[in-house]
C-alpha cells in the first residue's frame, strides 16, 4: 500500500520522529504514534472512514517536546485544522508532515471518502420536533418562526449530558482554561446543563474556530446536531467578517484588536 | 472589538429564536439625554416582547 511505503520512508529518513495513524486493537481502529523503533507496525496502518482528531494528540505531543517532528494522516478537515492551529501558533509548520487521504464534502472541498459521505438519518420525531441534521442553517432560519426555533434548539439542547464530549475531540479547543468548567459560566456538578448557556457558551467560543469536521456531531452521545449549529457560526462569520477557520493562515477577527471590516451597531427595531 | 462581537452574537441569538434582546449603542459620558432615550426605548422594546422565554423552559424543567 502507498500510504504504507509513503509513511515508512518518512520515519526511515528521518523526516518525521513519530507518524500518526490508526491501527486496529482489539477490533477498533484507534489512533497510533508509529516510530522508527518499531517501523514494521506500519504494515497494519489502517486507512478507514473512522476519524480521530490526530492533530490534538500533535498538540499535546508538541507542548511536551515543540523539536518533535510529527508526521500526520491527513484528511481535509485536518488541512484546515492544521491551518488553524498554526495561525494560533499551537504547532510549528516546520515540523509537520502530513500524509493526505480523501475526505469528506465541505464547503471547501466537494470529494471525498468519509463517515460524512453518507448523510446522517435524522429521525421522525427529530425531524418534527428537533433540528435536522442536514437542514442548512439558512433553511432552517427561513423555514421556522423564532417561536419554533427556540423550541426545536431547546428539545436538543435539554438532551445534554454534559460529558464534555463536544470540547475534548475537538480539534482546536487547546484553550488551558476553558469557560464551559468556569464555575461562574457553568455550575460543576449539575444536571442537566443549564440550557441553552452552555451550548451557546461554546458556540459562541467556536466563531472563528471552527473548522467543520464533525467530529463534535460524531461524539455527543445525545445526537445534539452540534455541526448544523456550528455552521451557522461560521456563516455568521463569513457573512460579517468574510472569513472562513482554517482556509489559509490567517487570523481570527475576533483576535485582531481594531476594525478588520466596517461595522456599525445595528438599530434598533421596535 | 466589541462591535465585532455582539454583531455575531445577535446573528446567533436570532438563530436560537431569541432576537431582539441584544442591542449595542455608543453613548458619550455627554450624551444625557441620549442614554435616557436610548434605555427607555429598549427598555419598552423588551417590555412589550414580554418575559424572556428561556426562564418559563428552565423553570419547567426544575419543576420535571
Amino acid at each position: 500500500m502507498d500510504m504504507v511505503k509513503a509513511a515508512k520512508e518518512l520515519l526511515l529518513q528521518d523526516k518525521v520522529d513519530i507518524f500518526l495513524g490508526y491501527r486496529k486493537l482489539d477490533g477498533h481502529q484507534i489512533p497510533h504514534g508509529f516510530t522508527k523503533a518499531h517501523v514494521d507496525d506500519l504494515d497494519q496502518l489502517e486507512i478507514s472512514l473512522n476519524r480521530y482528531p490526530l492533530e490534538k494528540i500533535a498538540c499535546d505531543l508538541a507542548q511536551k517536546d515543540p523539536a518533535l517532528k510529527i508526521g500526520i494522516l491527513a484528511r481535509d478537515c485536518s488541512q484546515r485544522a492544521l491551518n488553524l492551529l498554526y495561525t494560533w501558533d499551537q504547532l510549528n509548520p516546520e515540523n509537520i508532515e502530513t500524509l493526505t487521504v480523501n475526505c469528506c464534502p465541505s464547503p471547501l472541498s466537494t470529494h471525498g471518502d468519509c463517515s460524512y459521505l453518507t448523510p446522517k438519518p435524522t429521525g421522525d420525531y427529530k425531524k418534527a420536533h428537533g433540528v435536522d441534521y442536514n437542514d442548512s442553517p439558512k433553511d432552517f432560519l427561513a423555514n421556522h418562526d423564532s417561536g419554533e426555533r427556540l423550541s426545536r434548539w431547546m428539545y436538543e439542547f435539554q438532551k445534554c449530558i454534559k460529558c464534555y464530549g463536544c470540547r475534548n475531540v475537538c480539534p482546536v479547543c487547546f484553550c488551558k482554561e476553558c469557560s464551559l468548567e468556569h464555575p461562574n459560566l457553568v455550575e460543576p456538578g449539575v444536571l442537566p446543563a443549564e440550557v441553552p448557556i452552555f451550548h451557546l457558551i461554546r458556540a459562541t467560543h467556536m466563531a472563528g474556530r471552527c473548522i467543520d469536521c464533525g467530529l463534535c456531531e460524531d461524539a455527543c452521545p445525545a445526537h445534539i446536531p452540534l455541526r448544523m449549529l456550528y455552521r451557522e457560526v461560521n456563516d455568521a462569520v463569513s457573512d460579517i467578517f468574510g472569513y472562513v477557520p482554517g482556509d489559509h493562515i490567517e487570523k481570527s477577527p475576533f483576535s485582531i484588536i481594531g476594525k478588520t471590516v466596517e461595522l456599525t451597531p445595528a438599530p434598533m427595531d421596535v | 472589538m466589541t462591535v465585532k462581537r455582539i454583531a455575531f452574537v445577535q446573528e446567533l441569538l436570532k438563530f436560537m429564536g431569541l432576537e431582539g434582546r441584544l442591542h449595542l449603542e455608543w453613548i458619550s459620558s455627554a450624551e444625557a439625554q441620549k442614554y435616557v432615550d436610548v434605555v427607555t426605548k429598549f427598555t419598552e422594546k423588551i417590555r412589550n416582547m414580554g418575559p424572556n422565554p428561556l426562564r418559563a423552559i428552565n423553570e419547567m424543567k426544575k419543576a420535571g
